[in-house]
């Protein structure tokens, strides 16, 4: 085997896959470093990828050319489309995947790259010289050479897991924590933390009373997270719901005492929308029942997932509850839910290319960097992989803007704001949700993603002729007037007004009842209007987004460019905010510590105000570099 | 990296006063005054204490017996190390003393330097800064009340109410989005449309109090108005107590407009005398009465003589009814010259001075009072930065309510919510989304 790489990946898990994919797509030479290649691509948590927000990611990651759409879509057992009802900018695509087939999904795609080297071993040490990485060390004795290393150790990193009153270490159930790392990555200057995170019980399917639980099937036209995706599975499956009551709360809480989360056990954060039942009944008392979703682990296990039960109370507590739950009466229980510790980095260690500020050419991705979530670490992945690269080319990093993509959004609020529980994606921290819907994502990005060699030429041509239907079919809109007649029954029947003269078809789509398929059947004009475009989305749907959106879309991009400006006031390179004794201490260390680059950057740092910034827009102004 | 030099200025207005007090701050304020003052060591003396001494200047000259006052950082006006010089009134005894502060080391302030520093150090936040401008240059009683108010943050505390009510919108609305798949209750519209409504009653009330800011700093806008000849000169001049138009029997005298100031009531109002309305050939006639409409349609009130001796004319029914809905006062001028003292609205003899108008006087501070409200002083806003982004705020919630109205979904009426969040944000300090999230969180049971 060869000991000089371009890119060493440490961790096989979303982020340390899609990071090595991108590296070696990009021409490196690219070495992946796993503990077990068996569990490349596992889904440690629940057998699902996507959601609002997270679904966005998917789709961002799958238009440069990732990994992870794909495998949702090939893995799939279940699509729904989530807020379907609302905006299309905010329709988040979600899917139950069968956990075995996607992690040999994504184990494949990584054998198909060229140039991808996998290697089962654990990296126990990183060589730095001078400031700069230059390779890795192995517990079986070997090292490897790179001008670049990217760490995604995930839960690893002195991974401990707590089970009621027993703990013990361990990266995810059954597999064992990776240590030495923190100690080695503490003495070159990193400060470390401690966040938690947990996972429910898993239940045998065979032993779940079906008639009393809520089905929760799929949708019936699934839509795929890939842009490439040309068909879904037609058999589907589906999730349960069920809910918890108060004879279920009471026995959680006669385990409160012996749980890890009460007793001081635990130090780490865990996050506040991820949280545990315990702290679920404990927060919100008066709450007589939660939701529970039943979700399938794959076609060939009667394994289940029981989404929201997340715990770390001891397993009799766990069992005892769950039976008392409505299905679950005479569940068997294959796996306790449980807690798990991990070390990871204050992202404010980072620069935007996800290097670290400390040592020249080591990339942190994923969980290490205070993240949650398959999607969010899988796309800092892809980050780190592509500006790995691009370091070695001696070339500008690949930086998103918030109003590029949810990608940028995640980044920048991990540099700028730090995270003090794991972070996890919501619509709602991207201030352009707009611009960054889930159908546009291969036009937001697919272009940067070609210029950087990621995506294959398929991809870039159906992206080109998607843009271009939509773009056809919106001008034969605009030049197709309907008459009366054809359309006024329709317009009628939906609760609009009728037109009294011809109308430009575009008029009417507009009008926010108008659905434009049912318009164009109505009038019979579809076959003259569509222009077809590859893929599963229809093109009606992408025109309907575009056309009713404009005004809107249009808004939001002014606001961009607003922000952009404030983007644009650099702060000078080693201004030290130490001495700006005029705004809060909190402002002072937090730009000490995170040292933005530009006013905007400044602006959305946690801890300073408007009034801060206030001020440093004056002393920006009089400061002169001497 | 920024100059931490010590400024000094004369803090009183120049002119004939009993006492003028000459400030200086910085680190070296103590150093610079006790090298001046003969009496306690300066730099020894505790924080607030005033000092009695001789004040000499560097070429051992006495020049007067001051107080010295020192205050020392962190809790004075501006952070910083601060001495405050009282010293017998007038310029000239004010300026020795300035100077011998400068020549002790001490910068001559620019305008508005020690303000900048009490905003630069964080004593006072933007909205107080600004509020001081107004109070330093407040020319009524109310106006200088209002900005004392807004200078102690009665005004911020009325904005923080509006914020959470937007934060709240904001929080129901993402929750909506984000946490579609909950089990949690999403408000209803209707309460949702309740909730915007009520934070445009603030917005409303806030903006109200604006007009009633501008009114108090700059008077409030009377325009005397009528046809040539009725009286509206004289009027003017009456209720200014000033000859400030010239008047002459001849109509159409007054071509262009004419300002007088008058406080009432504490009140400060600002007459305006415009060109007899009427059609007339003459060019620059006609250019007056086109102001003339212009600042009708501006007027906070307008005052509409006629004369009593040609009761209402047609010209001057047509001329009321373009007033529409503003606030008229009907005066019917020139009792001296009917026997028979009836007529529309208040009925007087402008020529007759000051006295003669009193009732006009009792009817404009009632007018005022009825369109401004109970001016509460502390909901006054003062400046034209607020008013912008409150105006924007107020638009959004306008929009957002519209958009709830069309049922529109919440990723589009979320858009206005935070618009008006991010206006609001400019003047009481950010909404991000990290709020946001956190209000959802601290709120409703969420995740799975």
């Amino acid at each position: 085997m060869f000991s000089r790489f371009d890119v060493i990946v440490v961790g096989g898990g979303h982020a340390g896959t899609e990071a090595a994919a991108a590296a070696a797509r990009m021409g490196a030479r690219t070495l992946l470093i796993t503990m077990n290649l068996e569990a490349i691509g596992r889904m440690s948590c629940n057998p699902a990828i996507g959601g609002i927000g997270k679904g966005h990611i998917v789709r961002e990651i799958d238009a440069c050319g990732g990994i992870m759409g794909r495998a949702a879509d090939a893995a799939g057992i279940q699509f729904r489309m989530l807020n379907r009802r609302k905006g299309p900018a905010v329709w988040g695509p979600r899917a139950q995947s069968d956990r075995i087939e996607y992690a040999a999904f994504v184990r494949a795609a990584l054998e198909e790259v060229p140039g991808l080297y996998m290697r089962a071993d654990m990296v126990t040490a990183l060589e730095v010289v001078g400031g700069r990485i230059s390779g890795v060390r192995t517990r079986l004795g070997r090292t490897f050479h790179a001008g670049a290393v990217i760490l995604t150790n995930g839960t690893f990193m002195n991974g401990l897991i707590h089970v009621g009153e027993r703990q013990f270490g361990g990266g995810r159930m059954g597999e064992r924590q990776s240590t030495g790392l923190t100690g080695q990555l503490q003495e070159l200057g990193f400060e470390s933390g401690r966040l938690k995170t947990g996972t429910p019980p898993r239940v045998d399917g065979r032993t779940i009373d079906y008639t009393a639980v809520k089905e929760q099937p799929g949708d019936e036209q699934p839509m795929p997270f890939s842009f490439m995706t040309d068909a879904l599975t037609d058999d589907q499956m589906s999730c349960h719901l069920t809910w918890t009551n108060p004879q279920v709360h009471a026995v959680l809480r006669k385990g409160f005492e012996r749980s890890p989360m009460f007793n001081g056990r635990i130090g780490g954060t865990g996050p506040r929308y991820c949280p545990s039942i315990e702290d679920k009944i404990d927060r919100f008392a008066s709450r007589e029942r939660h939701q529970l979703f039943l979700e399938p682990e794959g076609r060939r296990t009667t394994e289940v997932y029981v989404n929201g039960f997340s715990t770390s109370l001891p397993e009799d507590v766990q069992e005892e509850a769950l039976r008392l739950i409505p299905g679950l009466e005479k569940v068997h229980m294959l796996r306790p839910g449980y807690a798990i510790e991990y070390d990871y980095f204050p992202p404010h260690q980072l620069r935007y290319s996800l290097e670290t500020k400390n040592v020249r050419g080591l990339f942190f991705a994923g969980q290490i960097n205070g993240t949650t979530g398959y999607e969010e670490a899988a796309a800092q992945g892809l980050i780190a992989g592509i500006n790995a690269v691009r370091t070695l080319e001696g070339a500008a990093p690949v930086i998103l803007r918030r109003s590029e993509a949810y990608i940028g959004v995640l980044i920048d609020d991990l540099i700028a704001k730090g995270t003090d529980e794991p972070y996890r994606m919501f619509t709602s921290r991207a201030e352009h949700r707009m611009l960054l819907r889930q159908d546009n994502a291969d036009a937001r990005l697919t272009p940067l993603a070609q210029r950087l060699g990621l995506v294959s030429e398929a991809r870039c041509n159906r992206m080109q002729s998607r843009r271009d239907a939509v773009q056809l079919t919106i001008d034969r809109l605009s030049n197709h007037a309907l008459s009366p007649e054809s359309v006024n029954p329709y317009l009628r029947k939906v609760g609009t007004t009728p037109i009294v003269e011809p109308t430009k078809a575009i008029r009417l789509v507009r009008r926010p009842e108008v659905n434009f398929h049912d318009l164009l059947r109505a009038a019979d004009v579809a076959d003259q209007i569509v222009i077809p475009a590859p893929g599963m989305e229809p093109v009606e749907q992408l025109v309907e987004t575009s056309v009713k959106y404009a005004g809107y879309v249009e808004r939001q991009e002014e606001e961009a460019r607003r922000m952009a400006s404030m983007e644009s006031r650099e702060i000078p390179a080693g201004f030290d905010f130490a001495t700006v004794n005029n705004i809060s201490m909190e402002a002072r260390e937090k730009l000490g510590k995170i040292q933005p680059e530009t006013l905007g950057q400044a602006s959305r740092i946690s801890g300073v105000s408007p009034a801060d910034i206030a001020v440093l827009m004056v002393l920006l102004r009089s400061y002169a570099p001497s | 990296m920024f100059a931490q030099d010590t400024i000094a200025a004369i803090a009183t207005a120049p002119g004939l006063a009993a006492l003028t007090i000459v400030r200086l701050s910085g680190p070296e304020a103590r150093q610079v005054a006790s090298k001046c003052f003969a009496g306690q060591d300066l730099t020894a003396v505790e924080s607030h204490t005033a000092n009695v001494g001789m004040w000499v200047g560097p070429g051992g000259d006495r020049i007067d017996q001051v107080v010295a006052t020192v205050f020392l950082a962190p809790r004075t006006s501006t952070g910083e190390d601060v001495v405050e010089i009282t010293c017998h009134g007038g310029d000239y005894v004010a300026a020795l003393v300035l100077q011998s502060m400068i020549e002790n080391g001490a910068r001559l302030a620019r305008p508005g330097e020690f303000t900048q520093r009490a905003f630069l150090s964080g004593k006072i936040d933007l909205a107080q800064a600004e509020a001081i401008a107004d109070l330093i240059h407040s020319t009524s009683e109310r106006a200088h009340r209002t900005s004392l108010a807004a200078y102690e943050g009665h005004y911020s505390e009325q904005l923080e109410k509006l914020r959470t009510a937007i934060l709240e919108l904001c929080a129901l609305a993402e929750l909506e989005i984000d946490f579609t798949d909950e089990d949690v209750e999403f408000v209803d519209r209707t309460e949702l449309r309740e909730l915007v409504k009520h934070a445009l009653n603030q917005t409303d009330e806030l903006l109200r109090s604006v007009r009633l800011g501008t009114v108090v700093r700059e008077g409030i806008r009377v325009v005397i108005a009528g046809r040539p000849n009725a009286g509206k000169s004289t009027l003017l001049n009456s209720l200014s107590g000033r000859d400030r138009a010239i008047i002459s029997e001849q109509p159409g005298t007054t071509r262009d407009v004419l300002e007088a100031d008058a406080e009432f009531d504490g009140l400060r109002f600002r007459f305006t005398d415009t060109a007899g309305l009427r059609q007339s050939t003459d060019l620059i006639e006609q250019e007056g009465v086109r102001r003339a409409h212009d600042m009708i349609a501006k007027a906070d009130i307008v005052v509409y003589v006629y004369d009593l001796v040609y009761g209402l004319t047609e010209e001057d029914l047509d001329a009321l009814e373009e007033t529409g809905e503003k606030a008229t006062i009907l005066v019917g001028n020139k009792t001296d010259l009917v026997r028979q003292h009836t007529g529309e609205g208040l009925l007087l003899s402008a020529k007759e001075g000051p006295e003669a108008v009193i009732p006009l006087v009792h009817e404009l501070v009632k007018q005022a009072a009825e369109i401004f409200g109970n001016p509460d002083v502390s909901r006054t806003v003062m400046n034209a930065r607020h008013k912008n982004h409150l105006k924007q705020a107020h638009e959004a919630l306008l929009r957002a309510g519209a958009a709830l109205d069309a049922r529109k979904s919440p990723d589009i009426f979320s858009l206005d919510l935070h618009a008006a969040a991010r206006e609001l944000g400019m003047i009481t300090g950010v909404i991000t989304n990290e709020t946001v999230l956190g209000a959802i969180f601290s709120r409703f049971c969420i995740g799975k």
